[in-house]
């Protein structure tokens, strides 16, 4: 199933104003993954537009968080050289839509 | 680090003394039958600009501290050869060929650890020679061709043995600037889409030799360096005016090149062993097993295409749910997934050198390189299966494009009704190109002897297999004094 496709079936977009969170990405080297890690990336920065700005890692950055796209369950690493205050992971294509809400919990705390 | 069109431009700049089909190649770059083999060697490049993929293709210098192309790395943990595995898996991924970039890699991490020792035991400079060279191809993002392979006359005789004696590359004149060889090194993998060759011996040597046991890094252009282009089944497809269904793979491919080094001119300070004999054997044996080890990835990335495009081919034709047919595909995924475990086996186990990169363990790198000498075969043969013969006897693009013949192609070459013929017409020629084509020189014979061929990975799993250690073993289970 593609991964909009998850997106739709679960995510139910809340649409309130909140404070813009600043988040980075990592994904996984991609040798072997089971589902479109960019298209999975597209969607939880498209779904969180009102919420969360997204911005590939820059040395020194601090974050918000740090969104890890991993193609599988066999990758281990959390990036421990990113400054972030949370890291959200991703490791399947049916995880986005928990993803996406997760971050949505930060903002609202933030 | 140079991006993929950097890269390409670069290689405009090379003047390399290029022969192929009896003529000299004035512009490599855009011969339509070299090209693919660029793309795949471009791919290392326009895969580490990507960020989905960066975390496998770039690592950080443990020189300069700088993010570097992975194919210019110095394997700082066993993790860094994990990830070179995953990184040739995704590249053969993305390209079903080979993209050639490995062999300097590989050449690069052995004479690194290999020349810090020779220097440790005999006083010499030439690791303090290796780094500086190392140093300007991480900061340059340059393309190395590790160059091994002696064309090697009778193999029953040793270098200094040969009736003509240029059948090993050796030295044939000493000044105080440096040396000049000739020789040649055969199947060059790369060549033609690099900028740097490092040679290296091809065996372990002995007293007599010591001609012969050098090694150094010049560039691809220098004078008197000549390439002759390997010729594979089905090249000139790439030439035909109607060339994009039948020849499979449109966008990628690899070469070989016979590389003929007459009197060749190399400073003192590119060079890494000269006639040093008894370190020829560790160069030799550490190349070897981190070329060994490379196979676990990137044939692994090609099959995973050949798998991908059979299953395709088995839906076209409407047998997808047949039993043997996913009995066959589920055989292919596991051979093709037990040579990916011997790659990472065989990474995890790692060690640091006294230079302080990592080396594969070999006697799991030589396993691993041996089943890629079977594996792949059994994979072809399995794709083959279930092609069906229209792999090989379907008409040539030019007949489909013939508006005359066109409709009869299209009526009786239908599989499911839903599919287009000529997307079953691809996905078949994509599997003659892997399994007989183009990119079966890739994928099968450079299987076979590419690294090595199969008896010399079995001598080194004999002399690493601690036989003593398994027969004290059996003894003491069998209560044997």
């Amino acid at each position: 199933m593609p991964v909009s496709a998850y997106v739709r079936n679960f995510y139910k977009k809340k649409g309130e104003k909140r404070a813009m969170l600043r988040c980075t990405v990592k994904f996984c080297g991609g040798c072997n993954p089971r589902y479109d890690r960019g298209e999975a990336y597209n969607t939880v920065r498209s779904s969180l537009s009102g919420a969360a700005s997204f911005a590939y890692p820059e040395d020194g950055a601090h974050y918000d968080v740090l969104l890890i796209i991993r193609g599988c369950t066999g990758c281990p690493y959390l990036y421990e050289e990113i400054d972030a205050a949370h890291r959200v992971i991703i490791t399947a294509a049916d995880e986005i839509p928990a993803a996406i809400h997760e971050i949505e919990q930060i903002a609202s705390q933030t | 680090m140079m991006t993929k069109d950097q890269y390409i431009e670069s290689l405009r700049k090379l003047k390399l003394n290029l022969y192929m089909f009896g003529e000299k190649v004035e512009n490599p770059v855009d011969n339509p039958i070299i090209r693919p083999s660029l793309n795949s060697f471009a791919a290392t490049y326009e895969l580490a600009e990507d960020p989905q993929y960066e975390d496998l293709m770039t690592a950080t210098s443990h020189i300069s501290g700088k993010k570097i192309n992975r194919f210019t790395h110095m394997h700082q943990s066993t993790d860094d050869l994990i990830k070179k595995v995953k990184m040739q898996r995704l590249l053969g991924q993305k390209t079903a060929a080979c993209f050639q970039r490995c062999v300097g890699m590989d050449a690069m991490n052995a004479v690194f650890s290999s020349t810090y020792e020779i220097d440790e035991a005999c006083g010499t400079k030439y690791h303090e020679n290796f780094v500086k060279f190392l140093t300007r191809v991480q900061d340059e993002d340059l393309a190395v061709d590790g160059a091994m392979t002696d064309v090697k006359g009778d193999r029953s005789l040793a270098p200094s043995k040969q009736a003509d004696p240029d059948l090993f590359l050796h030295v044939v004149e000493r000044t105080a600037d440096g040396v000049y060889v000739t020789g040649a090194k055969a199947h060059q993998t790369g060549f033609v889409n690099s900028h740097e060759v490092l040679v290296m011996p091809t065996i372990s040597m002995r007293e007599g030799d010591e001609d012969y046991a050098i090694s150094f890094a010049v560039p691809t252009d220098s004078e008197g360096i000549t390439l002759i282009y390997g010729r594979q089944s089905c090249d000139t497809r790439k030439t035909e005016e109607y060339n994009d269904i039948d020849v499979g793979n449109k966008v990628y491919g690899g070469h070989e090149v016979l590389v003929i080094f007459d009197h060749v001119f190399v400073p003192n300070d590119r060079i890494f062993l000269n006639g040093e004999v008894k370190f020829a054997g560790m160069i030799v044996e550490r190349f070897a097993g981190y070329h060994r080890q490379s196979y676990g990835g990137c044939k692994v990335g090609v099959g995973d295409v050949l798998i991908g495009a059979t299953a395709l081919a088995g839906e076209m034709a409407g047998s997808a749910k047949a039993s043997h047919v996913k009995d066959k595909l589920i055989e292919m995924t596991h051979l093709n997934e037990t040579l990916y475990c011997c790659g990472i086996a065989c990474s995890s186990q790692g060690t640091k050198t006294k230079a302080g990169n990592y080396l594969i363990d070999l006697l799991l790198a030589n396993v691993c390189k041996q089943n890629v000498t079977r594996f792949p075969y059994e994979i072809a043969r399995l794709a083959q299966d279930l092609a069906g013969g229209l792999m090989v006897t379907q008409p040539s693009e030019a007949d489909y494009r013939n508006p005359a013949l066109k409709p009869y192609i299209e009526k009786y070459l239908k599989g499911v009704a839903s599919v287009p013929t000529e997307d079953r017409m691809r996905v078949l020629r994509l599997i003659e190109n892997m399994t007989m084509g183009t990119a079966a020189v890739g994928y099968l014979p450079e299987s076979m002897h590419g690294a090595g061929s199969p008896q010399a990975q079995r001598i080194m799993i004999a002399r690493q297999s601690n036989l003593e250690m398994k027969k004290e073993l059996a003894k003491k289970i069998a209560r044997i004094q």
